[in-house]
């Protein structure tokens, strides 16, 4: 799929959300959206989609099935689990028998067996989040967008998304995904797509974009002021643990962060976790992915690690 | 595309949001019929003009039904255009609905004359009563389109759209309008079948509400391209 000089706003006199996006994604690759809140990363991938249409520029190549998961779920619809993905199948136009197969098949895989009889407005967020990734994979698509998929799952079915999209990328499908949560840790070898002031710029997924990831132990009670403190001064929270143990404050070695003792043997790999050192018993974890992700910092840039705890 | 009819039907049924056009449309045929009997044809004629925005209604509440979000993921796995499509039919599917009642409706509660000598004959009445409410119901369905939230984005301008279309339709058809052509010959209808009907005149009429439907629901398609 090609993305040729695409423009879009949102009316006539909206300013613009995209301005010229060149971009190409083949089959059996993976690119992971990223940007600030707001900078028009679901615009992209409903551009990809083909949810929206660009008011300039075009979008080739767009394979003929796409399976497409929103950042919300529309749970608030008059039907069941099995009733909603039943149709979804029919309307993918697969056969009642075909469709049968798939609602079993993927209600299985995500766990969905207990709700098949349950409204979809009576679902837990994280339930009907399981239920927009089945409809998008009833059949399997030439290309996955997923909008933020990880958005209210347990850690459970978190790790099913990358198996999903393993599958997809095996079947010779693309995969699209935007993650603000720094998640795509899981997704190691997808390209980078970064939208900002309307472009999309492809980082480097290794090099100079290696990777630091410190790991920070606080009092309990302190992790939310932490997180919010932390991610105020600009830093990527990739996942906060619960306490295994009673929380004892650790400080990672106050030496220069080198890529490879810190996210090795993953350097390169965004939110790779940390090994070895007193960090590796610590939470919550902190991450410093690539300068490019926007609410990134440079390790060379960010000084000491232990400067991120304090 | 006719899973997606079914679906969009099935759901405009299950929520209880087809109850409220149909109860107007049966109060209006109630209030209609109420007041005597009148001859079948004349009756459907007056009776297509009551439930024309009605139908509208009843449209614009189907294509209302589903969120957003669930139109634009079946625009993802069928395609824009036969999103548009499924909807209108489904639209359509549940004015036929309501046509074949308001068909029925006179004779079960006897607010029709039989016909008598030099009158048509039943099964003729009920096919020109049948074309009086589709020539209602295809520009009705457009409007409920044009009304609907996927263009309007808000109920004020939805509602907007559908009360200036219905009252437009009333206040331009009336005998001695400046633009009748500017509204579907809803009220041109009901007038004709009160007296003979030629053909030529029928074939007009059904020329000119189809005409008037395909620019309303070329205007849905155009601007749906960037509403989604």
């Amino acid at each position: 799929m090609r993305l040729e000089d695409v423009r879009l706003r949102y009316g006539r006199s909206g300013p613009w959300v995209l301005r010229g996006v060149t971009a190409r994604l083949d089959p059996g690759e993976v690119a992971v959206v990223l940007g600030r809140n707001g900078a028009g990363k679901s615009t992209l991938l409903q551009l990809c989609a083909g949810v929206l249409r660009p008011a300039r520029g075009r979008v080739v190549d767009r394979p003929r099935h796409v399976g497409w998961v929103p950042e919300r779920f529309p749970a608030d619809q008059p039907c069941t689990v099995t009733r909603y993905l039943t149709a979804m199948g029919r309307v993918a136009g697969l056969g009642r028998a075909d469709t049968d197969r798939a609602v079993d098949r993927w209600t299985d895989r995500l766990g969905l067996t207990p709700f098949r009889e349950v409204r979809l407005p009576d679902l837990s967020k994280g339930t009907a989040q399981k239920v927009g990734l089945a409809q998008a994979m009833l059949r399997t698509p030439g290309l996955l967008v997923l909008d933020e998929p990880w958005e209210g799952l347990d850690s459970a079915a978190r790790g099913l998304v990358p198996e999903l999209i393993d599958e997809v990328l095996a079947d010779g499908g693309a995969v699209l995904v935007s993650d603000h949560r720094g998640e795509t840790v899981r997704l190691p070898g997808a390209r980078h797509w970064t939208v900002a002031d309307g472009l999309v710029t492809e980082e480097a997924a290794s090099g100079d974009g290696a990777v630091a990831v410190v790991e920070v132990a606080v009092p309990a009670a302190r992790v939310a002021g932490t997180v919010a403190r932390l991610r105020a001064d600009g830093h990527h929270i990739l996942r906060v643990r619960e306490p295994a143990t009673p929380p004892t404050p650790v400080l990672v070695p106050p030496t220069p962060v080198p890529s490879s003792s810190v996210a090795d043997p993953s350097a390169g790999r965004p939110g790779a976790p940390a090994t070895g050192g007193p960090a590796g018993a610590a939470e919550p974890s902190v991450g410093v992915p690539p300068p490019d992700s926007g609410s990134t910092v440079d390790p060379a840039r960010s000084g000491r690690p232990g400067e991120v705890a304090r | 595309m006719s899973a997606l009819v079914r679906m969009r039907l099935a759901g405009f049924l299950r929520t209880g949001r087809a109850l409220a056009p149909v109860l107007a449309g049966l109060l209006a045929l109630g209030i209609l019929y109420g007041g005597g009997r009148a001859r079948p044809a004349e009756a459907y004629g007056v009776s297509a003009v009551v439930l024309f925005p009605v139908l509208a209604w009843q449209a614009k509440i189907l294509l209302d039904v589903e969120p957003d979000v669930q139109r634009r993921l079946a625009m993802v796995s069928v395609g824009p255009a036969r999103e548009w499509i499924a909807g209108l039919l489904a639209a359509l599917a549940a004015g036929v609905g309501t046509v074949l009642v308001a068909l029925g409706f006179p004779w079960l509660v006897g607010g029709v004359t039989t016909p008598g000598p030099g009158d048509l004959p039943v099964v003729a009445a009920l096919a020109l009563g049948l074309w009086a409410h589709l020539l209602a119901l295809l520009p009705a369905v457009a409007l409920g389109a044009l009304a609907s939230r996927a263009l309007t984005r808000t109920a004020g301008y939805g509602v907007a759209v559908l009360a200036v279309g219905a009252v437009g339709t009333l206040a331009l058809g009336l005998r001695g309008s400046v633009a009748p052509w500017l509204v579907p010959p809803v009220l041109t209808t009901a007038r004709v079948l009160a007296g003979s009907l030629p053909a030529g005149t029928a074939l007009l009429l059904s020329g000119w509400a189809l005409a008037w439907a395909g620019v309303a629901l070329t205007g849905y398609a155009w601007w749906r391209r960037t509403r989604p």
